[in-house]
């Protein structure tokens, strides 16, 4: 990070810290966390794990929420319910605008109960150094905790940018706790109204007690010149299990940066992940996947498309500490170049500290298949059908686990935007 | 009546190696030809280059399709024209549907013909007539393309395809191969139900064995990219007796 863009950051902090709410990060922890950004810096391309990311647009930004902006938030449009994507049936939704709870567009009150909980002050690895960013100015907080219950909570928490980069940024925060034993389906999704050009930076915490089961689907949906910076840190415990399904189609650059941490024996972790890239857009992702106590489970799958001259990247990464034998882990990486600018890197990294471990790891990037594309061609379609065809089946497998149909029928809409064929498929699959 | 397809004196070459040395062959409409010869004789190199696969190099001669210069027409305008392709090794296409396949195929094909697109009720209803006649089992219906087929699915699939799409010109390439004696006579049935005055085959085939069950009009011997010799359905039962080597001294 460039001393300037350090200097502007604590200055702007400075001048916001009397707005934002203890109740979300102490001041002691906003403090600190501005400490380290300034003395560690925020990630740059040069470094190893963020070659991919376009963090360019940092230097325009301005950092502060629109509610701690100096001499008050400016007024926005409001956000009126029809501009927001329709509801998933089952699902209790909680809307955050530019990171801060709008009730009036949330079909779920229970937030309040949460509310009383204190802070919790997370520690931050270096590859979590945005996340210090949203510590430092997030003025909102998206609790989801869950205790003991034999149905599963279904809950939807909704981020919607519309304050553009330059004017005031986004700090969405999810902090999820579920019990022993209980099952949560979560869907987080990032969308954006009004402005485009959103900077959304979002930090999101997840424990997952022993036993318990959660199911993360998270669709990013921001504007064509949005900025996505996401960092994710969950920990399972014994015999739990985490799913996350990640659909990446919006914003000019987004990048993710996971940590999961399988702490307990037995706990088991996915991570179904597609993108989507098209025209200038940069869809990078950093996973990594802690095997930290015996027996426990790992899976990584990725799908990748960059057409146009977008950029798509996946670097994943499994350690296996000394004391997690019997570890399982399988890793399937793939990317499809699509366009003659495009750029694809899918990299798989593995860090194996004990002998008795099971694991398979593949990672593919290429074109689509010049005799499949012919055998499509010899049965009468179009090149150009034959290609979208091909690109819909490839990404066809991650898709298909999103099991909300609601969900999986709003993301296919969105990908159909993306591949014509896509809704003409629809009618017969 | 003049002939459907008309090939003269085709030379092709992969890079710069010489597969096909001019051949001239004319399939009459409604007439079945067996194209035989030994491996590497350029039999399924002609039945790409007439299927417009990309990747050989047309050194000379024509080929005329119903009138028209088909070396000058893409793979899918071919397709639309009424020439089929049944491939020797058809791929698979995980999540790309069977149904859809076949429906996008149809519809393409009845609109370069002018015809309305049919819907999916209406095809669904086509597809399970002729896969009954295919001997193919239902749960086809909602699997990818080849994927996980065994090898006789596969060409029942291909033979399918052809029964739906109703080409003018059927270039089977060693259909025959890796079927069992059943699965072979299921896809004989098959080509046999779609001949017809309209209809012309073309069956390229190493083996005489599918010939007892679909009866060319024709058989052409292909060596060193060449038609060495051609007869009638005995000269395919003369190569069965002989192997192929007289033919390819007796071409020398």
């Amino acid at each position: 990070m460039t001393s300037a863009l350090a200097t502007r950051i604590a200055e702007e902090y400075a001048a916001a810290s009397a707005e934002l709410p203890a109740r979300v990060v102490s001041a002691a922890h906003r403090e600190l966390a501005v400490k380290l950004l300034c003395a560690q810096g925020l990630p740059a391309t040069r470094e190893e794990n963020w070659r991919y990311a376009n963090l360019r647009t940092l230097e325009r930004v301005r950092f502060a929420p629109p509610s701690a902006q100096p001499g008050g938030a400016a007024p926005e449009a409001p956000v009126s319910e029809s501009a927001l994507p329709p509801p998933i049936e089952g699902y209790l939704r909680q809307t955050f605008v530019d990171g801060v709870f709008a009730p009036e567009l949330s079909s779920d009150a229970r937030r309040a109960a949460a509310d009383g909980t204190a802070a919790r002050e997370p520690v931050r690895s270096s590859d979590a150094r945005f996340a210090l960013l949203n510590d430092a100015f997030a003025d909102d907080i998206a609790r989801v905790h869950c205790s003991a219950g034999s149905e599963p909570s279904c809950l939807e928490v909704l981020f919607v940018a519309r304050a553009e980069g330059s004017r005031a940024s986004s700090y969405p925060r999810l902090d999820v706790k579920v019990s022993p034993g209980t099952r949560l389906n979560l869907i987080e999704r990032h969308v954006s109204v009004a402005g485009d050009a959103n900077f959304v930076n979002a930090a999101v915490e997840i424990e997952v007690g022993s036993g318990a089961r959660v199911t993360h689907f998270r669709v990013q949906q921001l504007g064509a010149r949005a900025t996505w910076i996401d960092t994710l840190n969950a920990t399972v415990g014994e015999d739990g299990s985490y799913q996350q399904h990640l659909v990446q189609l919006g914003a000019l650059s987004a990048r993710s940066t996971f940590r999961v941490r399988l702490a307990g024996p037995r706990a088991a972790a996915r991570l179904h992940a597609l993108a989507a890239a098209d025209a200038r857009q940069t869809h990078d992702a950093y996973a990594l996947i802690e095997h930290a106590a015996p027996h426990t489970i790992s899976e990584q799958v990725f799908r990748g498309i960059a057409a146009g001259r977008a950029r798509v990247a996946f670097n994943g990464k499994v350690t296996v500490c000394a004391g997690a034998p019997g570890t399982d882990s399988r890793q399937s990486l793939r990317g499809l170049l699509a366009g003659p600018e495009a750029e694809i890197d899918v990299r798989p990294q593995l860090e194996i500290h004990t002998d008795d471990v099971r694991c398979s790891h593949g990672a593919t990037a290429g074109k689509l298949d010049e005799s499949v594309l012919f055998y499509l061609l010899s049965r009468g379609l179009d090149p150009d059908t034959a290609q979208q065809l091909l690109k819909w089946a490839f990404l066809a497998d991650v898709v298909a686990k999103i099991d909300i149909p609601d969900l999986k029928r709003s993301v296919e809409r969105a990908l159909a935007g993306r591949i014509e064929v896509a809704a003409e498929l629809k009618e017969l699959l | 009546m003049s002939a459907l397809l008309k090939i003269d004196d085709l030379k092709v070459a992969v890079g710069e190696k010489p597969v096909l040395n001019g051949v001239t062959l004319e399939v009459g409409r409604g007439e079945v030809h067996a194209i035989m010869g030994p491996n590497g004789s350029g039999k399924s190199t002609l039945a790409h280059v007439l299927a417009g696969r990309p990747g050989y190099t047309i050194t000379g001669g024509s080929v005329t399709f119903d009138g028209r210069d088909l070396l000058a027409l893409a793979p899918e305008e071919r397709a639309r024209e009424g020439v089929f392709l049944g491939f020797q090794y058809p791929v698979e296409i995980p999540g790309v549907n069977n149904v859809y396949l076949l429906k996008a195929a149809y519809n393409a094909v009845r609109k370069h013909r002018g015809l309305p697109e049919v819907d999916a009720f209406e095809f669904l209803g086509l597809v399970r007539e002729k896969m009954k006649f295919m001997r193919m089992d239902e749960s086809f219906l909602g699997r990818a393309v080849n994927e996980g087929f065994s090898g006789g699915e596969k060409k029942r699939n291909e033979i399918l395809q052809m029964l739906i799409l109703e080409p003018q010109l059927a270039i089977l390439d060693e259909t025959d191969s890796g079927l069992d004696i059943d699965a072979l006579k299921i896809v004989a049935q098959g080509v046999n139900s779609v001949r017809g005055s309209e209809r012309s085959i073309v069956l390229v085939t190493h083996y005489q064995r599918m010939l007892d069950y679909i009866v060319p009009d024709f058989v052409h011997v292909l060596v060193n990219g060449r038609i060495a010799k051609s007869g009638d359905r005995t000269l395919a039962l003369e190569l069965e007796r002989r192997g192929y080597e007289w033919v390819s001294e007796a071409a020398a």
